[in-house]
């Protein structure tokens, strides 16, 4: 009912546990209840993509989610990219391109373009336009972010045949 | 000669803040941890305007979890209302409480607070609260509102809170003498900020000290602290203000908020932290809002096209409230400020009211009122070529400040320190290949296609000194910074200033421009900034000058820390402080390589002291310097956009956008080209999707970001941009400031291309932004 | 902008959400894949004593072809249909009109028989539903019923779905292999609700139309079948004049509304020139591919 629920979950592949009403967003919890900031809230009405996170592989909005719902699920987030203190090829990217300036957007855009370079590894121009065209960034006007995905994805793909 | 690291400064390195950024290890207000935190949700009115009576709050109190519910009488005792004051003649300031008592005058303006264990318990018992509300009508008509009552502030008798006219040279015999005259009423619809991290702040009172800690998202960690120690009678070094990571501002947080004054208040009141995030809704009704304009605005040209006399008569609609520290006169004066543009303009008169209403208080935003000069200005230039059938950049070209003309005073009285005006367009014309442009356009003509070309040059002053207010008229001082290099026993290099950063990358620039000047290898270089109590004395970022200021005030600092560091060196070398070179971190006697020490053992040995130092010499090893530019620098540039037009669907389609751009020495051109070309989004914001629309009674009908529509990856062009890099003779390092110019050109460079390709049709752009809507009404009467 | 306080619900059986339904009466609120009704909770514009979350009910999701029909779950996600080759082979216009829902974050969650029962009259899927003329299966206490388009949507955001029922699965007729289809769509931005959205089917021997099935979305309270438009191709044919010809009955049918975005004249408009050009694209499909 309304008193508190049970939420066990994986973050980043690291199993936690927790107790909180039904009605908190799985955003909050994450960053309330796991301590894992990383995760941003920008709109809480699902336009502005700042709080997308995998959930089972697959981007979706964490402020139109409750933690509730999450239960069971595997779910990454912007801390799990790097990996020993080495940036994920994605994170090198940006970084190499200015795709990012405040780093508000930052999360959410990286693990949309992580989706999206799952669904489609070796997107065009456009279809990378289109695919982060998912979450807003007030700082970049999208330019160094589209080179980042670009790059990235030339990147990632030999990685992958490996 | 002493050698230094200056390829640091213009180095296309990556950025420092980036590894905690993209690794979600930023640190924003909300992410901020404090022990025992409550959280804040405001009782904010539903009404553009009302009489507040009787506040319940009994309903409220009794929810569990919620720790006290406030109104504006529990607050009066510890806060005094913000007021903006300021010496022009004619200004009326508002009184604005951290709550609102008595009358709210635009809807979200707070009422009562609401304390609780979480944000959750916190909104329920808002919803509680029962407010004795009774509507007034609101004023919501700039124009009428100008004229008559009712009165948003009814004490002053007024709803014109401002005027100001500029006039040179003769304006009527000017109009009398021209070949042409073209006029036009010109209209820039209300935008907001929306910067992606919603406005925050976190306060705690230490009551063993009796200090206050606020972080807040501020732009202006300094101006916030010494308007709070007024406001909330506390001594100025009782207070500490911080400005930690922060996502975007773009001048949105560049005001003192009743939130944080609120939350300031009630974290004193508590003794424990209080915490309030603002959500989007919160943001969209009460953020700062801008560029809210109808210019009436004429030219006369001569039969060449020489400009003869400009005049215009602008309305600008400021809000609710003349927000601190700028005032109500910011955004409306800049307007006339700048409207004679890059131009010689023999006679201007430019006249502008301020008209409160009952809606958002307006601020400054990217650009502050220059995006609407370069609107109208850029237009009027149009429409003479147009008549006079001369091609746009011809018409610039013969009316451009020279470049031997500079420094230059303006018909509005900004002096111009350089005039690359004309270099600009034809950097620009080149890049965008606008011979071939033209071709193509012809071609898309004859296929019956809506195809054009349109141009914008503008010229802003950046790096704005002491001479001329940042906000005519306020009682601020905004044309300094300081800066404090210190290097440490261990030979690293601490900088701090007292500026703050919302993600232009300054923790990167700043360190450049030290490292390059002291000699110290860039990592070596830590930036500190954002903290009242780290550094020196400053009041923020905003306005296009931290790289101006705090990057002069960085360059003297860092010269006297090499200067000392020199002396040093010579002593421990036994050589002459002349003979000595300093690179990478290393001190070494020119020709005798081997004869070196690095700057770490200079800094032991400037520590250590005794007999390692000159006699004499004070120990330690470092400076601080302030630096004020005086007038400021100009950063011009010109913008051509390419766009082409789905008539059938009334969409104006971006195809190809440039940009060359002056903006003196660049420091590092990947943060330059992030910056003009994040700035140019806002700008296809403004000409082509952003628009806050109130209805007549006074709600915000764009309370969601489904219908305040910001651009997408998938509304940029490609984008070409190209810097001049003509390094500023008025500013220390020849920076110029760089952070608003994408957003200035870019509404007036799109504007004239819907008009140029609509030109067959007859059809010309008075209206920003050009929405499909508008678009297909322009069209239907055709 | 947190949610209000609700009991929350995770039933693992449709019956057992029926129950609930019964029980809260008008006071509770199934929650499927959230994108439309979490943001309105988020705003407290929805304040439901209950949420049913049908997240957990079991053998809601899933796409299967039976007897000609395709056959969704009504929890199936719309990138499981993005990425559906049954759907793509069978649905092509399916397929096309989701790649307009909302954007690719936003279809992980989103459910085809949330998108259908929400009935925002700017959506895809009661335009695709709508043109392919497919039903609805829904279950309440009194059992099943299979609802077409025309007796489902009532007006904005409202279906005569009943307050104890449950939309279960929906129900769309495998496409002719040699029809032409498109979906087109104008909208402020990528992925913002259509101002017109027009979904096209046609099929054809030469120039001669042997069906067409249009259907509007934004257009009005509710997706509009054009079936005078149709008539128009199906008797003159598919050469440019039939085309224009339809394309301007199409804009004379719908009766849209003003809001903020659009002008209702703006969008008589565009149903005009979005009929034209998805006849005409779908034209350059016939035949297969």
């Amino acid at each position: 009912m309304s008193e508190p629920v049970t939420v066990r979950l994986t973050v980043n592949g690291v199993a936690h546990e927790g107790r909180c009403e039904p009605r908190k967003l799985l955003v909050d919890f994450i960053r309330e209840d796991l301590g894992l900031t990383g995760t941003h809230v920008g709109c809480e009405h699902g336009i502005c993509g700042a709080c997308t996170v995998l959930i089972n592989g697959e981007a979706a909005r964490s402020c139109l989610m409750l933690a509730v719902q999450a239960n069971g699920a595997e779910i990454a987030t912007v801390e799990g990219l790097a990996t020993g203190g080495t940036l994920h090829p994605l994170q090198e990217a940006f970084r190499e391109h200015h795709g990012l300036q405040c780093g508000f957007c930052t999360p959410g855009m990286l693990m949309t373009a992580l989706d999206l370079l799952r669904v489609n590894p070796q997107p065009t121009e456009a279809e990378i336009r289109e695919g982060i065209s998912a979450v807003l960034c007030r700082c970049t006007g999208y330019h160094g972010i589209v080179k980042a995905v670009e790059a990235a994805a030339k990147v990632l793909v030999p990685a992958k045949r490996v | 000669m002493i050698s230094r690291s200056p390829s640091l400064i213009g180095a296309r390195v990556t950025r420092v803040e980036d590894a905690r950024l993209l690794t979600g290890r930023g640190r924003y207000v909300a992410d901020l941890d404090a022990p025992g935190a409550v959280h804040v949700a405001f009782v904010r009115s539903p009404h553009a305007a009302a009489h507040v009576g009787r506040i319940d709050v009994t309903r409220a109190l009794a929810e569990p979890g919620v720790v006290a519910c406030l109104t504006a009488a529990d607050l009066a005792p510890l806060a005094r209302p913000i007021r903006a004051e300021s010496r022009t003649r004619g200004y009326r300031a508002t009184d604005l409480g951290a709550l609102a008592s008595g009358v709210v005058r635009h809807q979200g303006e707070a009422v009562a607070a609401v304390v609780a264990e979480s944000r959750y318990v916190a909104e329920d018992a808002a919803d509680l609260v029962g407010v004795d509300w009774e509507p007034l009508p609101a004023v919501t008509d700039p124009r009428a509102a100008a004229a008559a009552g009712p009165f948003v502030h009814a004490d002053l008798g007024t709803n014109v809170i401002l005027e100001r006219e500029f006039r040179t040279g003769e304006v009527e015999p000017a109009f009398r003498a021209a070949t042409l005259v073209v006029a036009d009423r010109f209209r820039f619809h209300r935008h907001a900020a929306i910067a992606m991290e919603n406005r925050a702040c976190l306060a705690a009172w230490d009551t063993g000290r009796g200090d206050l800690t606020l972080h807040s998202t501020t732009q202006i960690p300094g101006m916030i602290r010494d308007a709070l120690a007024d406001i909330l009678d506390l001594p100025g070094h009782r207070i500490r203000v911080v400005a930690p990571d922060v996502g975007g501002g773009f001048g949105m947080k560049t005001i003192l908020y009743p939130e944080e004054v609120a939350v300031a208040a009630i974290a004193r009141r508590l003794g424990r932290p209080v915490k309030w995030i603002g959500d989007r809704r919160e943001d969209l009704l009460t953020s700062s809002q801008a560029w809210d304009e109808q210019v009436d605005a004429e030219l006369a040209v001569d039969g060449v096209g020489h400009i003869l006399g400009l005049r215009a008569t602008v309305l600008c609609d400021v809000g609710a409230y003349s927000m601190y520290p700028w005032t109500a006169s910011i955004e409306a004066v800049q307007v006339i400020s700048f409207l004679p543009g890059p131009y010689r303009v023999p006679a201007y008169r430019g006249a502008v009211q301020a008209v409160a209403t009952n809606k958002a208080p307006m601020g400054p935003y990217r650009g502050v009122g220059r995006p609407v000069s370069a609107f109208v200005v850029e237009g009027l230039l149009d429409r003479a070529a147009r008549r006079l059938q001369l091609d746009p950049g011809e018409i610039r070209r013969r009316n451009f400040v020279r470049p031997d003309e500079a420094p230059y005073r303006s018909a509005s009285g900004v002096v111009w320190d350089t005039a690359t005006f004309a270099e600009c367009l034809e950097r620009a014309c080149r890049i965008a290949d606008y011979e071939g442009l033209r071709r193509q356009q012809q071609e898309a003509r004859a296929a019956g296609r809506s195809f054009g070309i349109g141009i914008a040059s503008y010229v802003e002053l950046t790096g704005v000194g002491s001479a001329i207010p940042a906000s005519p008229g306020a009682d601020i001082s905004t044309g300094t910074e300081g800066a404090t290099v210190r290097v440490d026993a261990s030979g690293t290099v601490t900088a701090t200033f007292a500026i703050a950063s919302q993600g232009q990358g300054h923790e990167t620039t700043l360190a450049q421009v030290v490292a390059g000047t002291l000699g110290a290898r860039l990592g070596d270089v830590r930036v500190v900034h954002g903290d009242t109590a780290a550094g020196p004395i400053g009041s923020g970022t905003y306005a296009s000058r931290t790289a101006v200021i705090a990057g002069g005030a960085a360059v003297r600092a860092a010269e006297a820390v090499r200067d000392k560091a020199l002396v040093i060196a010579a002593h421990l070398l036994e050589a002459s402080a002349s003979d000595l070179d300093v690179a990478d971190g290393v001190i070494s006697v020119r020709g005798a390589g081997d004869r070196r020490v690095t700057l770490r053992e200079v800094a032991r040995a400037a520590y250590a002291a005794g007999r390692r130092l000159p006699h004499g010499l004070e120990p330690g090893l470092e400076a601080t310097r302030y630096y004020d530019p005086y007038f400021g620098t100009a950063s011009g540039a010109t913008h051509i956009a390419v766009v082409e037009i789905d008539r059938a669907v009334a969409a104006v389609r971006l195809h190809r956008y440039v940009i060359a751009e002056d903006c003196g020495r660049v420091i590092n051109p990947l943060v330059v080209e992030g910056q003009t070309i994040g700035g140019l989004a806002q700008g296809v914001g403004a000409a082509l999707l952003e628009e806050v629309v109130y209805d007549g009674g006074g709600q915000l009908l764009t309370g969601t970001l489904l219908d305040y529509l910001v651009p997408m990856a998938t509304d940029m062009p490609p984008i070409t941009v190209e810097h001049l890099d003509r390094p500023s003779p008025s500013t220390l390092g020849g920076f110029r400031g760089v952070g608003e110019g994408g957003t200035i050109g870019a509404p007036a460079a799109i504007a004239n291309a819907v008009s140029d390709a609509l030109a067959p049709l007859g059809i010309e752009i008075t209206e920003l932004p050009i929405t499909p809507e508008r678009l297909f009404q322009l069209l239907a009467v055709c | 902008m947190k949610p209000p306080k609700f009991d929350y619900h995770a039933p693992t059986t449709v019956d057992e959400a029926i129950t609930l339904l019964s029980r809260y009466g008008d006071d509770a609120k199934l929650l499927a894949g959230g994108q439309s009704l979490m943001p309105l909770l988020n705003f407290r514009l929805a304040r439901p004593a209950a949420l049913i979350d049908l997240n957990r009910v079991e053998g809601l999701a899933g796409i299967r072809e039976v007897d000609g029909q395709v056959r969704f779950g009504a929890m199936t996600r719309q990138r499981a249909i993005e990425f559906s080759p049954v759907v793509a082979r069978r649905l092509p216009l399916l397929v096309e009109a989701t790649k307009l829902v909302g954007h690719l974050p936003i279809r992980s969650r989103g459910t085809i028989g949330g998108s259908i029962a929400h009935a925002d009259p700017a959506a895809e899927y009661p335009a695709v539903l709508a043109a392919l003329d497919g039903e609805v299966v829904v279950r309440g206490p009194r059992g099943e019923r299979v609802v077409k388009p025309a007796d489902f949507f009532q007006t904005y955001l409202t279906t005569t779905l009943g307050r104890d029922e449950v939309l279960t699965e929906v129900r769309l007729p495998a496409m002719d292999g040699k029809a032409g289809w498109a979906f087109e769509e104008f909208s402020r931005r990528h992925g913002d609700f259509a101002l017109v959205g027009i979904a096209a089917i046609v099929a054809g021997d030469g120039a001669r139309c042997t069906m067409a099935r249009l259907a509007t979305a934004g257009a009005g309270p509710v997706p509009v079948r054009l079936r005078a438009a149709e008539r128009i191709l199906e008797s003159q044919g598919l050469g440019d004049a039939a085309i224009e010809a339809a394309a301007a009955r199409a804009a004379e049918i719908v009766e849209p509304d003003s809001d903020l975005h659009a002008s209702a004249a703006y969008r008589k408009n565009l149903t005009r020139v979005l009929t034209e050009r998805a006849v005409r694209r779908a034209v350059t499909r016939l035949g297969g591919r």
